[in-house]
């Protein structure tokens, strides 16, 4: 059972996406689905065993932020019922926890790398927050955002050499896979909300901007992975079942997600 | 009033005599490296060292005290294996990253004691805390060697030796792999040093 539950797939697939799923299926009726986003990926960063705060490393940070990403989103969605202007307003909230995320990295640079670093990072988290979290009354288009995001950001980590990011990558889409396929069965009666949006939103982005900073994923790859929340806009099937919209709307994710992989590749191969 | 003079001149001495037993070396950086090796999947040992480290060790044989300060330049990692061929990355490459060193948050380590133990007129085992990855911890180090003499060539005055110890990499924090790849970290640390 040790073992099983050292297994760097275990902790980064099946886990995260049974503790997904067993969140998803119990929290549905009260509209709490999207907690399986945070919950299996929270699951994984504890398999892997780097819950903690002392020292708080940039990692832990990232950890930190995209813990209080669910307990924000289930406030707006619960407390405060999201306007248009939640979406920015968050992105613009965890835009500045980025920075603060990495400031331990930003603050040994020259200033002005440091300045266009930080400013990079937290105009990536504003868009992807931004743009998916605009997507909480649609989930199935957010549920594919969510599981490409989580992937796509996984194997990029993975090819800009950080395994550890990696994990929490693949884990973010494995829990947001989970979210997907209850969504893809029940269809409308899931709903995303902020709690899914923002969630899959800001931990890939810190992830990706992690493997950015601490490792060697290009920024290219980021540019291409905030393509996602944007690509899985394009028109759907509506009239056919949940299902295979969710697929249409998986296969518009894949591109950039594949796309930033891809990049990720290229320049592995070249630097 | 000659004997007052007296006890005054010995008590103005003796703080002085006492200060130049203490000599300082400072690290001489092209023969001074930290060396490890950690067990990798149970089958061997891989071997690795940092190509800059930097700093002093000062002792005082009369009093047996002495003290040593080491900075590690974590980016200067290096396992043999640097050039990554067809691979995304070389091990050395995957080293400097989050899941080990983490060079681009924490580009230096550092080594400070709080004890020196002699054994007769040499320093036998240092004391002191390794801080790596944001985090202090106690490492003890043992002197399996120290020699001061002559340099041959240039007659400057100088100390050196091996030194070796070992510390768990989990305590730090660094749990990327284990225990696949080893948690035991041994150090084995060949230095010389001249005299200020």
């Amino acid at each position: 059972m040790q073992e099983l539950l050292t297994n760097p797939v275990i902790q980064s697939s099946a886990a995260p996406f049974l503790v997904g799923l067993v969140v998803a299926c119990i929290l549905f009726p009260i509209r709490l689905a999207g907690l399986a986003a945070g919950a299996g990926f929270l699951a994984a960063v504890w398999m892997i065993g780097a819950f903690g705060l002392a020292p708080l490393t940039a990692t832990r940070k990232l950890v930190v932020l995209a813990a209080a990403a669910p307990l924000l989103g289930v406030l707006a969605d619960l407390a405060f019922k999201p306007t248009r202007v939640t979406a920015p307003v968050l992105g613009v909230l965890f835009g500045a926890g980025a920075i603060w995320v990495f400031w331990s990295v930003l603050s040994q640079k020259p200033a002005a790398e440091g300045a266009l670093l930080g400013a990079g990072i937290a105009a990536l988290v504003l868009w992807t927050v931004a743009f998916t979290v605009s997507l909480q009354d649609r989930a199935v288009r957010a549920g594919a955002a969510g599981l490409f995001l989580g992937l796509g950001t996984g194997a990029g980590a993975v090819l800009g050499a950080s395994a550890l990011l990696g994990q929490y990558g693949l884990a973010l889409g494995a829990a947001c896979g989970a979210f997907l396929l209850l969504a893809m069965i029940l269809g409308k009666r899931v709903v995303a909300g902020a709690t899914f949006t923002l969630t899959a939103a800001v931990a890939a982005t810190l992830i990706a901007a992690g493997a950015l900073v601490l490792a060697k994923l290009p920024w290219i790859s980021l540019a291409a992975l905030a393509l996602v929340p944007l690509a899985v806009r394009l028109p759907l099937p509506e009239k056919l079942p949940a299902w295979i919209q969710a697929i249409v709307a998986s296969l518009y994710a894949l591109v950039p997600a594949a796309g930033a992989c891809a990049l990720a590749w290229q320049s592995s191969r070249t630097a | 009033m000659r004997k007052a003079l007296l006890a005054g001149a010995v008590f103005a001495v003796c703080p002085l005599a006492a200060h130049a037993q203490a000599e300082t070396y400072k690290v001489d950086p092209v023969h001074s490296f930290p060396n490890f090796t950690v067990d990798h999947f149970g089958v061997s040992s891989i071997y690795g060292r940092f190509d800059k480290m930097s700093g002093s060790f000062s002792i005082d044989r009369a009093a047996k005290k002495g003290s040593v300060e080491l900075t590690i330049e974590t980016a200067s990692v290096t396992t043999g294996d640097n050039d990554k061929g067809s691979r995304p990355r070389s091990r050395d490459e995957h080293l400097r990253q989050a899941d080990f060193f983490n060079v681009a948050e924490f580009p230096r380590m550092s080594y400070k004691s709080t004890n020196v133990k002699f054994s007769g007129d040499n320093p036998s085992e240092v004391e002191g805390q390794l801080t790596l990855l944001g985090v202090t911890k106690p490492v003890n180090i043992k002197i399996d060697r120290w020699v001061c003499r002559e340099h041959p060539m240039s007659k400057r005055a100088m100390c050196g030796g091996n030194a070796s110890g070992s510390f768990k990499r989990s305590d730090f924090g660094m749990k990327y792999g284990v225990p696949n790849l080893g948690d035991e970290i041994r150090l084995m640390i060949n230095f010389e040093g001249y005299k200020e």
